[in-house]
């Protein structure tokens, strides 16, 4: 892994989970930093170096969706993948309506993910 | 007094004067007619009529006297026998009524011919009075022990006094201690204590006849498992309480045995005279009773349990969902690291562990779950109500996220532990913490905060409040809030409420709702602190 190998942002307040993502990711040979909320990550200023975004949407602070329109509202064009464990249909219409690049679904099929992040970063 | 016709004229005068006027008993002389010839001190002060106006008056006339018999009849009886006793009314010359205790004898002259009849009288009216007040206690006693509903046990515990008596020379002090290291003392003190007197109702609930009751001894109505009931009684009696009760068991004249409530009462002097009043009542259908109340109450608790799991299912199954998709993430990263050429075995052992956590924490939730779910009888010991807090806000996490609700957690250390049901309580927490953020997610309310704050409460008992900051209670609807089917809620049943309130009450506890100072409403539950 070098630095030129690409940085995924991993946003998850649940710890197993977010530790199971950036196990993933770091199987996949890519670079990983792992946040428990959008603000930590907006801190990190790691929006400026990820090159793609998983995040949650339901979280304490900030909200997934929210975390894009901001990301948007500031520039930064890093595609996002969302994902939830609820189910509401409304979820998906906001999500996808804020710019996501992918909406997923708990518990994902977990090669749907990395189709959708290996789409992110080729594009 | 002399005998002597010749001398009846000079009766009651000089001559006899002091002796016949030192006599306490009232005596007078009457002439074959009745008429008064003599009439000492004692007799003016018992009648009222002093012997100037007594003498030469009709004495029965003058003093109202009746009997059961006619008097002619008793004058005749006196002829023939020379002598009359008996019970006397007669009225005082103030109205008075007395009872005579009167005793006639009939004087004779030398000729043996009657000439005068002589009455002693004494005044038994207060003793009268006082046995018949005894007579009627004792009727109505007799009646009452006869009659009642009550299986009554008149008992001779002579031989009990004698044991204790006994132990207390060989050193014995402490009873209780005494009694419960040795049952088969208290087996013996039933085997010594006979039955005197039984009532009907007695014979009805042992399903005995009296004959076999009575006499008897009672040690066969005792069921091992209630020795120490009896050894209670015992030590009660010995340390001078007024009285003793206790629910047991007992057991009928056949072996079954049925709930009882046992009671005796030690009144001073019936102890002293080693005789004991055991009252009987059969708990049987008041038990049973309050068993099917308390079934029915397990039932609609459980019901509401699960029609609230009904309300919370998106919340389930997004907890359920995360651990899952934690399993499925950790699985798909091991099958990537082991189809490198040389696997990352510190890798794979990470993932592996996660796996299992991931599992574990998915097998809880689906427990915690199928506890709420459940159909089981209540599970009442005594528990603290600060950690069944913290686990029902554990089963809203999501819920409470997913809604943007704020907790805010005042939990008092040290409070008593409480006696209840662990799961129905966690409902009842649940379910006013569910109530309180549908509340202020309907209002639409912009501060969303679940206050739940445990304390201790005036008398030893715990109190817990969940306040939220939705819009309150429309006051109409306070009084109305614990009824059945009251709902405000589209699709409510009205039985969440109701059925948190039947809880509480069956764990002797209390609730109720406000709305807070500053808007929001309140609900406050009590509970008593479990005996130790």
């Amino acid at each position: 892994m070098t630095a030129a190998d690409p940085l995924i942002s991993i946003v998850e307040d649940d710890e197993s989970l977010r530790q199971a993502l950036i196990g993933l990711v770091r199987s996949l040979g890519y670079r990983v930093a792992g946040y428990p909320n959008a603000e930590d990550f907006l801190a990190a200023d790691a929006r400026e170096r990820s090159d793609c975004v998983v995040t949650d949407i339901q979280m304490p602070g900030l909200s997934g969706i929210e975390l894009k329109e901001r990301l948007t509202a500031e520039g930064v064009g890093t595609p996002v993948i969302m994902v939830t464990a609820r189910a509401e249909p409304a979820l998906k219409d906001r999500a996808l309506a804020s710019g996501a690049f992918c909406f997923l679904k708990k518990p994902f099929e977990v090669d749907a993910l990395i189709e959708c992040l290996e789409r992110a970063l080729a594009a | 007094m002399r005998r002597g016709g010749e001398r009846q004229g000079q009766m009651g005068g000089e001559e006899l004067g002091d002796l016949f006027d030192l006599v306490h008993d009232s005596i007078f002389v009457r002439d074959l007619d009745g008429r008064v010839l003599a009439w000492n001190a004692a007799s003016a002060e018992l009648y009222g009529w002093d012997a100037d106006a007594a003498r030469t008056q009709p004495a029965h006339e003058l003093l109202t006297t009746r009997h059961a018999d006619p008097l002619p009849d008793l004058e005749a009886r006196l002829l023939a026998d020379g002598r009359w006793d008996g019970e006397l009314m007669r009225r005082a010359a103030d109205g008075r009524e007395l009872v005579i205790e009167a005793r006639w004898s009939l004087q004779r002259d030398a000729r043996g011919q009657p000439t005068a009849i002589v009455e002693t009288g004494r005044d038994i009216t207060a003793r009268r009075a006082t046995e018949d007040a005894l007579r009627k206690s004792e009727r109505r006693y007799r009646n009452l022990f006869g009659a009642m509903a009550v299986s009554y046990w008149d008992l001779d515990f002579f031989a009990v006094g004698q044991m204790l008596w006994q132990l207390r020379a060989d050193g014995v002090t402490d009873f209780a201690t005494y009694l419960a290291a040795h049952p088969e003392v208290s087996r013996e003190m039933m085997r010594v204590t006979r039955v005197i007197d039984v009532n009907e109702e007695t014979c009805a609930l042992y399903r005995a006849d009296k004959a076999a009751l009575v006499a008897g001894d009672v040690e066969r109505f005792w069921p091992e498992a209630s020795t120490h009931v009896y050894s209670a009684s015992v030590v009660a009696a010995v340390s001078r309480a007024p009285s003793f009760s206790a629910e047991t068991r007992l057991r009928r004249w056949d072996g079954a045995e049925f709930d009882a409530l046992f009671t005796a009462c030690f009144p001073r002097e019936s102890v002293g005279a080693g005789s004991l009043l055991i009252g009987v009542i059969d708990l049987t259908e008041r038990n049973q009773a309050q068993a099917a109340l308390h079934a029915l109450q397990a039932e609609f608790a459980h019901a509401a349990r699960v029609s609230m799991l009904g309300e919370l299912t998106a919340s389930i199954a997004h907890e359920v969902n995360q651990p899952l998709a934690a399993i499925s993430t950790n699985a798909s990263a091991g099958k990537r690291w082991l189809s490198r050429a040389e696997p990352d075995l510190d890798e794979l052992r990470g993932i592996n562990d996660r796996i299992v956590a991931d599992a574990q924490r998915a097998a809880a939730i689906i427990a915690r779950v199928r506890g709420m779910a459940e159909r089981r009888a209540p599970e009442v010991g005594p528990i603290a109500i600060n950690p069944v807090i913290e686990e029902a806000l554990g089963f809203l996490r999501h819920e409470l996220q997913g809604k943007g609700v704020t907790v805010s957690l005042s939990l008092a250390p040290d409070l008593p532990p409480v006696t209840a049901d662990r799961t129905q309580l966690q409902q009842v927490l649940v379910n006013l913490a569910v109530n309180a953020i549908q509340a202020m997610v309907n209002a639409g309310a912009e501060t969303r905060t679940l206050a739940l704050r445990s304390e201790a409460a005036d008398g030893g008992g715990v109190r817990v409040s969940v306040s939220d900051s939705g819009p309150g209670i429309p006051d109409e609807n306070l009084p109305r809030l614990f009824q059945s089917f009251f709902t405000t809620k589209d699709g409510g049943m009205g039985m969440g409420l109701p059925i948190c309130r039947s809880i509480l009450e069956s764990h002797g506890g209390t609730i109720e709702a406000r709305n807070g100072p500053d808007g929001g409403a309140s609900f406050l539950f009590t509970l008593p602190a479990a005996e130790v």
